[in-house]
C-alpha cells in the first residue's frame, strides 16, 4: 500500500504540534456536526407542519437524530479534552439553519441535493482527518470514531441520492456553491 | 497510544526548575518587579544553572510573570477539588471559585499586582489577556461548565469582567479581611445574575412569537396536499 499524500506526521515544519492539530479536529468536526444538525432542523422547520410532506419529514427526522448522536459525542470530546469550541458558534448555528431552509423552500429535490452537497464535503473532510490519524498513529479511539461517523455521513448521501437529489433544478450550481460555503466554514472553524 | 518518552521527561524536569526560581524569585518581586535580574538572582539562589534558567523561561521574567499566574491557576484547582462545590448553587460556586484564585495568592499580591501590570505593558501586552483567560477558563472548567457553544465565551467574557475589577478592587483593599472585596464581588456577581434574568424574559418572549418560516413555508407548498 502506498502511504497517504496527505501527511502531517508529527515535527513536520510550519504544523502545529500533534496535541494541537488533534484538538483542531475535533473543533471543526464538533462545530460542522452543530453545522449539521442545525441544517436539518432548518428543512424541518420548513417540512414539519405539513401533511403532504410527511414523508420526507420523518426521514429528515431519523438523520437529524443521528447527527444529534454525533453532536453529542463531539461535545463530550470537547470537554472531556478540554478544547475551545469554534467561536464561529454563531455563524453556524445562523448559517446551517438558513442554508436548510432556503433549499426546503426551493424544492423537496433541492433539500435532497443540499444533503448530497454537505455530505460529500464531510465525507472528504474525514477521509482526509483519517489518513492524518493513520499517519500520526495515535488516537486510535478518536480515529475509529471519525471512520464510523463517516459511514453514517456516507448513508445520508446516498439516501439522498436515491430521493433524486440529482433532479433538483439547476442541481450543478446548487451543489457547488453549497460546497465551496461548506468547504470554507471548516478552513475558519479549525482555527477559530 | 504511542507516546513517546523522552520530551516528557525533559518537560517534567524544565517544570521543577521553573518551579523552584518561582519559589526562590518570589520574595524579591515585590521590590524589584518581574525583571530579568530578579529572574537571574532567583536561578542563582535555587542553585539552577544559567542556561536551564533560560531554557525554563526564554522569554525571561514575562514568561516568569506568566508561570507565577498560571501557577495560581493551579493552586486554585487543587484547592477547588477539595472542596465540596457539588452542594453549592451556580452563583456560590463563582463567587468561591473567584475568591480561592484571590486566596491563593493571599500572600502574593503585590507579586500579582506587579504580574497583571507588567504583562499589559508591551513588549509583553497580549501575555495579560491570555492569562486572564486562562484563569477564567480554569474557574469554569472546574465548576463543571460544559458549554460548547456561544455560551462558552458569553460565560467567560462576563466573568473576565468580573475577574479584573475584583483584581482591581482587591489590590487596594485594606479593610478586614478584605470583606470590602468580597462585598464588591457579590455585587458584580448580582449584577450579572440581573442579566441572565433579563436574558430568560427575552427569551421566552421570542419563543412565544409565530413562526414566521412555517407560515412561509404554506405559502410556497399550499396547507393541502
Amino acid at each position: 500500500m502506498t502511504k497517504p499524500s496527505f501527511n502531517a506526521a508529527a515535527d513536520h515544519p510550519g504544523r502545529p504540534p500533534t496535541a494541537d492539530r488533534i484538538k483542531e479536529m475535533i473543533r471543526v468536526d464538533h462545530a460542522g456536526e452543530y453545522g449539521a444538525v442545525r441544517i436539518y432542523e432548518g428543512q424541518l422547520a420548513v417540512f414539519r407542519n405539513l401533511p403532504q410532506k410527511k414523508e420526507i419529514t420523518e426521514s429528515l427526522t431519523r438523520m437529524a437524530a443521528e447527527e444529534e448522536e454525533h453532536l453529542d459525542r463531539f461535545n463530550k470530546l470537547v470537554n472531556e479534552r478540554q478544547v475551545r469550541p469554534t467561536a464561529l458558534n454563531p455563524l453556524w448555528h445562523i448559517g446551517g439553519f438558513a442554508m436548510g431552509a432556503a433549499t426546503a423552500l426551493m424544492g423537496e429535490k433541492a433539500a435532497h441535493a443540499c444533503t448530497v452537497a454537505v455530505e460529500s464535503v464531510i465525507d472528504e473532510h474525514y477521509q482526509r482527518q483519517i489518513d492524518e490519524l493513520t499517519a500520526l498513529e495515535t488516537e486510535e479511539d478518536l480515529k475509529e470514531t471519525i471512520i464510523q461517523f463517516r459511514e453514517e455521513e456516507l448513508a445520508h448521501k446516498q439516501e439522498a441520492l436515491e430521493s433524486g437529489a440529482e433532479e433538483a433544478p439547476g442541481y450543478p450550481v446548487l451543489s457547488n456553491v453549497i460546497q465551496t460555503i461548506c468547504r470554507a466554514a471548516i478552513r475558519a472553524s479549525e482555527k477559530a | 497510544m504511542t507516546e513517546r518518552k523522552k520530551p516528557e521527561a525533559k518537560k517534567d524536569q524544565l517544570e521543577s526548575v521553573r518551579s523552584k526560581i518561582l519559589e526562590a524569585a518570589l520574595p524579591d518581586v515585590p521590590f524589584d518587579g518581574w525583571t530579568g535580574a530578579v529572574l537571574m538572582r532567583a536561578a542563582k539562589t535555587a542553585g539552577v544553572d544559567h542556561g536551564l534558567a533560560r531554557l525554563a523561561f526564554p522569554n525571561g521574567a514575562r514568561d516568569l510573570a506568566e508561570y507565577f499566574l498560571a501557577d495560581g491557576d493551579r493552586r486554585m484547582i487543587d484547592r477547588l477539588a477539595k472542596s465540596d462545590l457539588a452542594s453549592m448553587k451556580i452563583r456560590e460556586k463563582i463567587t468561591f471559585a473567584v475568591r480561592t484564585r484571590l486566596e491563593v495568592d493571599a500572600a502574593n499580591r503585590e507579586a500579582l499586582r506587579r504580574a497583571s501590570t507588567s504583562l499589559l505593558i508591551p513588549p509583553a501586552s497580549g501575555s495579560a489577556a491570555k492569562s486572564l483567560y486562562n484563569t477564567v477558563d480554569a474557574i469554569w472548567v472546574a465548576i463543571g461548565d460544559t458549554s460548547t457553544d456561544y455560551n462558552f465565551y458569553t460565560k467567560r467574557a462576563t466573568l473576565a469582567g468580573v475577574f479584573t475589577t475584583t483584581l482591581a478592587c482587591w489590590f487596594a483593599d485594606e479593610s478586614d479581611g478584605h470583606a470590602d472585596t468580597w462585598a464588591f464581588l457579590d455585587r458584580r456577581i448580582s449584577d450579572v445574575m440581573q442579566i441572565e434574568k433579563v436574558k430568560a424574559q427575552a427569551t421566552k418572549v421570542i419563543d412565544a412569537l409565530p413562526d414566521p418560516l412555517g407560515l412561509i413555508a404554506r405559502i410556497r407548498y399550499g396547507s393541502t396536499g
